[in-house]
């Protein structure tokens, strides 16, 4: 189980929430330290709150990708950069392309600024992605999937399908495998890696009707109703969103365009909700949204919220100068943005104090055999 | 409960009707057994009960089928979800989700159930199937028997009337099939279910029978009292079989039964002459085999000879180390110890030539087939064999298995895939041939076959080596049998003498005519004669 | 062909994946109509554009499950997207020889445009639910995998060798399209600016696709081609027998209009 006696887990959304608003703060600034302060605030959440469970590892591969997109940002500024600024570090050769090649010359002088100023946007690229592993390895997927908007129920049973049927045609592909060497052939050749292949497909097809037979007769659909309820609704929204898409990106109103994306949000919201009113379908255990979950994103939200207030009323703060070149300086208030992404560490302790029984001699008996042989 | 009113089915492409003219009625609170060979119509039968017949196959039917008073014709499979439950061959292949109380919950979710109303429900077909244990597991984990249970609480989590099981014990080992026989009773017995039941393996169930419908296979059924049906079959339990030699008309349906009557009418067939000591040429020798899985000890110092001509059977429960052994013996699996055939050991082997030494059929014997079409597995087989072109197919005829060579594999039955499998491993002209749990899912005519197959294989001087849970075919085709536990040999010695007087192992017969060692049907036949 | 499991399309979910390909054609190409001093970045567009995608997607597999997905259908595609599933890892890491596409289009073109869709759409996301990708990457590739595999259900009629070399060379331009597509709209997002071939909203779209080719050419060129061989090669080698096992299988999962004759007199 995931879940332990002290600890609560979260809704998977809220994680999701939570990322998302911290990647919204690390979008805004390029101050280096309060970058790398929120990416430790946010390892350590990840270390102490995450399962377990296989996707909770995923978060070192996420630090090895930043690592990686920091080395290629650095990489290609020095090779093809622009070079701005009077702190010359090193000149590499110079080696102009020809004309057909968009005219562009690789080396020449590298200067500390320009290498400071890409520095700092890879810092930040590196960041949300980080931001993006943390959900990952905290949000449990199948969690996830119990609490998609019902108009998607039947999508959702696809997918946890596909995740059951995964492991078992891995274990039917290893099967044919050893197979194969009983009649003397080896499977490591090209044509022996193709018919495995075709084999587990069949495999899988042939799972797929057995698998359709029993999701039939327990009853799959049979409380869905074709009323098409809220399917325009739906279509418009999409519309509406897609325009206020295209109004972000050719005029420069941010404040019409991001009205017209939020009706598109609500819109779509509305729809899904209508439209998932044709399944009866109802949910065992679902993942529960209380207090915590709202705490833990509104934490986040405030957290960018500073970062973008501090950016309108300081911004030599939020976007240290690169050129002149200054050391970053980090005021108090920005701490305050880099606390509140912790904020899910007390909010995941169990609030129930309940006295360990294990302590009381009184009733020896009723002790649970396992507690006794420990 | 259940009624047919002469109804008759056909599938689209078929040339003759599965079902004709059926006219029976089961009666609420009945076990009904549903017998008859592959192919004989036993899924159309059950699909017809729960409208999967002709709404999901298609097809044409006529008549009228009733469920709880509901004409089929007119409900939808999931219509009828909370008045039939239906649970199929291999459990695995119908769930839906990946733990034990999601996929109990997932049929109540269909169905609209108020989520409180769930776990109360979840846990009381937990309680009743025995699994309560198994609550937050994977289902993948778990044991083929559990896996089994687990899909029969499913159904039963939304409380049906009828339940019916197409041959639920047919992927699983005997000791999986016992745990899924034996809830199944306890269903009939404590809840008053209706259940229909196709099963092969009878002599488990037909004690248990309130009724059975026989399938000849020609499109009628044969509904009646089990120990008249029975009587009037050509399915022959090692009881049916007796009864048939003996011209009882009653079936005897359990052991206990059977040694009253032959008691009472002082029948003693006199036992076949103790068979000689094994006089074959020894063809495989090995020696101190040890097979470990990281902690685990799966075989442990096995010595263990087999004889030229010899068909020796090893007995043994579920993870005694008997599918290890005989992967290790066939070179395919890491082991301490050695193998010698003929000077040399598979293992030390390329795979093309071990085989030639040894060949072995495993547990899902289709797993080695995986092109399309019968003729061009026997073509890829004598290539990878160097054997003339047409040695698989006339290999095929010779063990008595007509099929078309257009025939996809997947299409065969499982006597059928066996006998391709089995031609396909003795193209190479192995010695020895070591045979894995051979007898899963086969109906008693396909196994009778495969026995016949086996010992004309050792007549012309194969040593054969069968690993089988199936104390019946063991008791007519071994010559030699030998004991497994825990990873060690424990007992060796002639079939006859070490299967009668064993207790777990002892085949019906044996304890029928207890003392005298009389294992078969043949037996009885040949020492009343 | 009359194989199922095919979607019915109905008149809405047509109109809404026209909506999603509008959608993602802004979504994916944003670079071109960026205007300089508008109202979102260079480097916050992906992200937002990520958004109105995910609800996007919504729409359109509401809409498309919604025109009737049966048991049959669904247990299809679950196992297909977990065949896509273990194939994906399997190709990670050698330039290109990513194998999912090719189950995709295959079965798009066995099965059906709207099968297509949903198929591409949900193998990158239980891909993404196992190797814990889930990003803002995930779904303008949900979306450009689902086109992928729609486009395969409309490809004109052909058969035998004609629709080898129709898939195969189709499997060839859906792997260059989806490489571009992807790449070009998170170009300016993961090479920042400040680079001679950084993207630069005030340069105009000529100017930019210039730029975007030398970008692409110099970091991408091997995955696609890669991408694009591998597709093609096992569309030659494996697409035959595999649509003949997804179209027989279709023949038997046929949902054949059961005859039931009418009930004798009582």
């Amino acid at each position: 189980m995931e879940r332990t006696a002290t600890l609560r887990t979260l809704h998977p959304l809220a994680w999701w929430g939570w990322a998302i608003a911290i990647g919204i703060a690390v979008n805004t600034t390029t101050n280096p330290l309060l970058l790398l302060l929120i990416a430790a605030a946010m390892l350590l959440v990840v270390l102490a709150r995450r399962s377990n469970a296989p996707w909770a590892r995923s978060i070192r591969a996420y630090l090895v990708l930043a690592a990686v997109v920091i080395g290629v940002r650095m990489l290609f500024q020095i090779v093809i950069g622009a070079h701005s600024g009077t702190t010359v570090l090193f000149v590499l050769p110079e080696i102009p392309l020809p004309d057909w090649a968009a005219g562009i010359r690789l080396g020449g002088a590298v200067t500390a600024e320009a290498l400071v100023r890409s520095g700092y946007d890879a810092l930040r690229l590196a960041v949300l992605l980080f931001a993006v592993g943390a959900a990952n390895a905290l949000a449990s997927p199948r969690q996830a999937l119990r609490s998609v908007p019902a108009a998607l129920y039947e999508v959702s049973v696809a997918v946890v399908v596909a995740l059951n049927v995964a492991p078992q045609l891995i274990e039917s592909g290893q099967r044919v495998h050893r197979a194969r060497r009983l009649r003397g052939e080896s499977a490591m050749s090209p044509r022996g890696g193709l018919e495995l292949g075709l084999a587990v497909v069949a495999d899988a097809i042939d799972r797929s009707l057995s698998l359709a037979a029993g999701m039939e007769s327990r009853g799959f659909a049979r409380t869905s109703r074709r009323t098409g309820e809220g399917g325009w609704l739906l279509i418009g929204s999409a519309v509406v969103a897609t325009f206020g898409g295209f109004l972000l990106l050719s005029t420069s109103d941010r404040l019409l365009a991001f009205f017209v994306l939020a009706v598109g949000l609500v819109g779509t919201l509305a729809g899904l909700r209508r439209a998932g009113a044709r399944l009866g379908v109802t949910r065992f255990r679902p993942p529960a949204w209380g207090w915590r979950e709202t705490l833990t994103v509104s934490a986040a939200v405030l957290s960018a919220a500073i970062v973008l207030t501090a950016g309108v009323l300081d911004n030599a703060a939020v976007f240290p100068s690169t050129d002149p070149l200054v050391w970053p300086q980090l005021p108090l208030s920005l701490l305050a943005a880099v606390a509140l992404v912790l904020a899910p560490l007390p909010l995941t302790i169990a609030a129930t104090t309940v006295p360990d029984a294990r302590d009381d001699r009184r009733v020896r008996e009723l002790r649970p055999v396992a507690e006794v042989v420990r | 409960m259940i009624t047919l009113d002469q109804v008759g089915f056909r599938y689209p492409d078929a040339v003759r009707p599965t079902l004709d003219q059926v006219s029976f009625h089961i009666a609420e609170g009945d076990l009904c057994l549903v017998i008859g060979g592959t192919g004989s119509g036993k899924s159309t039968l059950l699909g017809a009960i729960n409208a999967l017949v002709p709404h999901f196959t298609g097809g044409r039917l006529t008549g009228r089928v009733l469920v709880d008073g509901r004409n089929t014709a007119h409900f939808r499979p999931r219509d009828l979800a909370e008045v039939v439950g239906y649970v199929g061959q291999d459990p695995l292949r119908g769930f839906v989700t990946d733990t034990v109380t999601d996929e109990i919950a997932y049929g109540m979710e269909q169905l609209g159930l108020a989520p409180s109303a769930m776990r109360k429900r979840i846990e009381e077909t937990l309680d009743l199937l025995g699994i309560a244990e198994l609550r937050e597991r994977a289902l993948i984990e778990l044991s083929g028997g559990q896996q089994q249970r687990v899909a029969i609480a499913s159904v039963l989590a939304a409380r049906p009337q009828v339940l019916v099981l197409d041959e639920p014990t047919s992927a699983l080992d005997p000791t999986a099939a016992a745990d899924v026989l034996a809830a199944i009773t306890t269903i009939v017995h404590e809840v008053g279910l209706t259940v229909v039941l196709a099963e092969h393996r009878l002599e488990r169930v037909m004690h248990a029978a309130d009724t059975v419908a026989w399938l000849p296979g020609d499109g009628r059924v044969v509904c009646g009292p089990p120990a008249e049906v029975l009587g009037e079959s050509n399915l022959t339990p090692p009881l049916v079989g007796l009864a048939h030699a003996l011209g009882w008309t009653q079936v005897p349906l359990s052991v206990r039964e059977a040694r009253r009557r032959v008691l009472a009418e002082g029948i003693l067939p006199t036992p076949p002459a103790p068979t000689p000591e094994p006089s074959g040429a020894p063809v495989l020798i090995a020696a101190g085999i040890t097979v470990r899985y990281g902690e685990l000890t799966a075989v442990s110092n096995v010595d263990l000879t087999l004889r030229a001509g010899e068909i020796t059977t090893l007995l043994g429960r579920n993870g005694s180390g008997k599918s290890s052994l005989l992967w290790a013996l066939q070179g395919a699996l890491s082991h301490a110890g050695t193998v010698d055939v003929a000077g040399q050991d598979p293992a030390g082997l390329p795979a093309a030539q071990a085989r030639r030494l040894v060949s072995l059929v495993p547990q899902t014997a289709a797993d080695l087939l995986y092109l399309s079409s019968v003729g061009a597995e026997c073509d890829r087989s004598d290539r990878d064999s160097d054997a003339a072109a047409g040695t698989t197919a006339s290999l095929l005829a010779r063990l008595g298995v007509q099929v078309e060579a257009d025939r996809d594999p997947r299409d065969l039955s499982e006597g059928q895939r066996l006998a391709l499998v089995l031609a396909i491993q003795l193209s190479a002209e192995p010695s020895v041939l070591l045979l894995d749990e051979p007898t899963r899912g086969l109906d008693y005519q396909a196994k009778a076959e495969l026995a016949r197959m086996v010992s004309e294989l050792a007549e012309a001087g194969l040593a054969v080596l069968v690993s089988t849970h199936d104390v019946e075919f063991a008791a007519t085709i071994g010559h030699h049998t030998v004991l497994m536990a825990e990873g060690e040999l424990i007992a060796e010695g002639p079939t006859g003498e070490l299967l009668a007087s064993s207790v777990a192992y002892a085949p019906q017969l044996a304890k029928v005519f207890a003392p005298a060692v009389v294992l078969t049907v043949a037996d009885v036949i040949a020492g009343l004669s | 062909m009359n194989t199922t499991p095919r979607l019915s399309a109905t008149l809405r979910s047509r109109i809404s994946l026209v909506v999603a390909a509008v959608a993602g054609l802004l979504a994916f190409c944003w670079p071109l109509l960026l205007t300089p001093g508008a109202g979102v970045s260079a480097r916050l567009a992906p992200q937002v554009f990520a958004g109105v995608l995910v609800m996007v997607l919504a729409v359109v597999l509401t809409e498309l499950s919604a025109a009737q997905l049966d048991a049959k259908t669904l247990a299809m595609l679950g196992v297909l997207a977990a065949v896509g599933t273990i194939l994906r890892p399997l190709g990670a890491g050698t330039a290109g020889f990513e194998l999912v596409f090719f189950v995709i289009i295959v079965a798009g073109r066995a099965y059906g445009a709207g099968f297509g869709f949903i198929l591409g759409a949900l193998t990158l996301f239980t891909s993404a639910l196992i190797t814990s990708g889930a990003g803002p990457w995930l779904p303008y590739q949900m979306l450009a995998a689902g086109f992928v595999g729609l486009f395969a259900g409309l490809l004109p009629r052909a058969r035998g060798a004609a629709e080898l070399v129709l898939l195969a060379g189709y499997g060839m331009v859906s792997a260059f399209a989806y490489g571009w597509l992807m790449d070009f709209s998170f170009w300016p997002f993961a090479l920042g600016d400040g680079t001679q071939l950084s993207f630069d909203a005030a340069l105009g779209p000529w100017q930019n696709l210039q730029r975007f080719f030398w970008y692409n050419l110099a970091t991408s060129m091997g995955w696609n081609l890669g991408r694009a061989i591998t597709n093609a090669v096992l569309i030659a080698l494996l697409g035959t027998p595999l649509l003949r096992l997804l179209r027989r299988s279709g023949r038997r999962a046929e949902l054949v209009q059961p005859a039931i004759a009418a009930p004798t007199a009582e």
